[in-house]
């Protein structure tokens, strides 16, 4: 091993170049380390004693020349955070340099001493990086906007089948309501036993009509969250009328057990009516590949005995032990959910469907409804057989849940919506 | 001597409206049948003349039902009209009437004069 200086040593190891110029002997170099000759691909030998002039191009010596003047002008540390300067092989190389000015204990010359990092690898990283964040913003955007038009789409789509559904309802009565017109206006026989029947149906033909046309109205109501008290087996019976076409279509048994003197509980009656409308919808869904669905609605009591600490109670307490909540229960026997959707499924445009049915805007909706009401909205799968099992538990206290103080409108993203370009 | 019409519809309200209709303007004995999966049986022991046939229905459908009498030597010869609320205007030519298959399709509400029209002109074609 070769003697050297320690100072020697590590000069020859540094990752950056180091340099320095003589102030006094027209900038010419004096020191000049390994890394700089690989940046530079300037041998020391090359270099030593020689300036910028016949090292580079006039323009980059220009530029080194009034960086050195300035440097001693300031008489301390300048920072030159990006310069550029040609390789022999002809790229550019980036470098961040730091030059000083030092008098050199030794032998009192005036030194200008360089210390430089080559940067390139770092801003062509940087450039990459900046040019994939564009990509990414811009396809971002276009994602964004092609799940607003998706969303405008299933909305669309949904309404579609609504209305075609209740369609098909309301053609039934208005069916009988003809025959019976073409009946009596042939002669009202007083001696006729099926007149006052014709009458009776009729006018029950009249008034099933009204409650589904209602029911799509109140659906598309833009009401801000205002509740009254209600009996639920009425409102699940309402939303059954509603999509009776869904379920004749679909060929699903349905099985109601609402115990009589169920408390009532405090609705906003279009939007709950929606919830339901959707978790029911959900649950057909989920059992199209069924032998024979069945879609199962469960409603009790219950004294909470044990309140867990739950997701869906982020922003504030909902329920207290001891609180004596209504839990209303939605069971499938479709194939359920897959245990790593599980966690998802609440998330917005999360959905199992194939692309192009339906957007999963569903149940995150749901949910924010339920909790404005003041309650709890899970899914899970069934402890028991197969398929889902939605739950919603409701408060009976009327003042239950930290809500807003003001009922406010449930937001739903794309009302008037982006629309395509 | 009267004719024999079978009709097949899950709504009950409906079907005791066509048939009061039915036997109050002609010479017809109306047998109602609204659970589908039960049609063939009803068909088979009422034999009817004609067939009144709703399209969607729980359990089997309309064409369910017509396919499972096409399979039958007596009941693939008796005509069927068919009946639904799900035909939209589009659908339908002059006179309301639409054609499925080797089917009559009429439209619901139903045009009442047309329907007799129907039956009759069925009933005897067949």
């Amino acid at each position: 091993m070769k003697k050297v200086s320690v100072v020697e040593s590590v000069l020859d190891n540094l990752p950056v170049a180091v340099f320095a110029k003589d102030a006094n002997d027209d900038f010419r170099f004096v020191l000049w380390n390994k890394k700089q000759e690989e940046i530079t691909a300037l041998q020391a030998s090359k270099a030593i004693g020689k300036d910028d002039y016949a090292l580079f191009s006039k323009e980059s010596a220009d530029y080194f020349r009034s960086v050195d003047k300035a440097v001693l002008t300031r008489g301390k540390l300048l920072r030159v955070p990006e310069e550029i300067i040609e390789s022999e092989a002809g790229h550019d190389i980036h470098l961040r340099t730091v030059k000083i000015p030092v008098i050199e204990e030794e032998t009192g010359r005036r030194l200008i001493v360089g210390i430089s990092e080559d940067i390139t690898e770092s801003v062509k990283s940087h450039k990459e990086l900046e040019s994939l964040n564009k990509n990414l913003r811009d396809a971002n955007e276009e994602l964004q906007e092609t799940q607003l038009q998706l969303i405008q789409a299933e909305k669309l789509e949904s309404i579609g089948r609504l209305a075609a559904g209740i369609a098909h309802e309301v053609k039934n009565p208005l069916a009988m309501l003809l025959l019976g017109v073409d009946y009596l206006s042939q002669g009202i026989d007083p001696e006729d036993d099926n007149v006052d029947k014709i009458l009776k149906q009729m006018r029950e033909a009249v008034e099933r009509a009204d409650s589904i046309v209602g029911g799509l109205i109140d659906f598309s109501s833009q009401q801000s969250l205002t509740c009254e008290p209600v009996s639920l087996t009425n409102v699940v019976d309402e939303v059954l009328l509603l999509i009776k076409h869904e379920l004749t279509r679909s060929n699903t048994k349905v099985e109601v057990d609402i115990p009589k003197n169920l408390p009532q509980v405090y609705l906003d009656l279009p939007k709950f009516e929606q919830i339901l409308i959707n978790l029911f919808i959900n649950a057909i869904h989920a059992m199209s590949e069924s032998k024979h669905p069945r879609l199962e609605i469960h409603a009790r009591t219950e004294i909470l005995d044990k309140v867990a600490k739950n997701e869906g109670a982020r922003k504030y307490e909902i329920f207290r032990t001891g609180d004596k909540v209504v839990t209303l229960e939605i069971s499938d026997n479709g194939s359920g959910i897959k245990s790593k959707d599980l966690h998802r499924v609440f998330d917005p445009f999360f959905t199992t469907k194939a692309t192009g049915v339906g957007t999963g805007l569903g149940l995150s909706v749901s949910r924010k409804i339920v909790e404005l009401h003041g309650g709890q909205l899970t899914v899970k799968n069934r402890s028991i057989g197969i398929g889902a099992v939605a739950s919603i538990i409701l408060p009976t206290r009327l003042d239950s849940g930290k809500v807003a103080e003001k009922p406010s409108i449930v937001s739903v993203p794309a009302e008037s919506g982006k629309s395509a370009k | 001597m009267a004719h024999k019409i079978l009709l097949i519809d899950d709504e009950a309200g409906f079907t005791e409206l066509v048939k009061m209709n039915l036997e109050k303007n002609g010479e017809f004995e109306v047998e109602i049948q609204n659970d589908s999966t039960k049609a063939r049986e009803t068909a088979l022991s009422f034999r009817p003349d004609l067939i009144l046939l709703d399209i969607v229905m729980p359990g089997m459908d309309g064409g369910d039902v017509q396919a499972q009498f096409q399979s039958d030597p007596f009941l693939s010869k008796v005509p069927i009209i068919m009946l639904t609320a799900l035909v939209d205007s589009s659908e339908v030519s002059d006179g309301a009437v639409a054609q499925s298959g080797s089917s009559i399709v009429l439209p619901k509400p139903v045009n009442f004069p047309l329907l007799l029209r129907v039956i009759n002109e069925a009933i005897e074609a067949a």
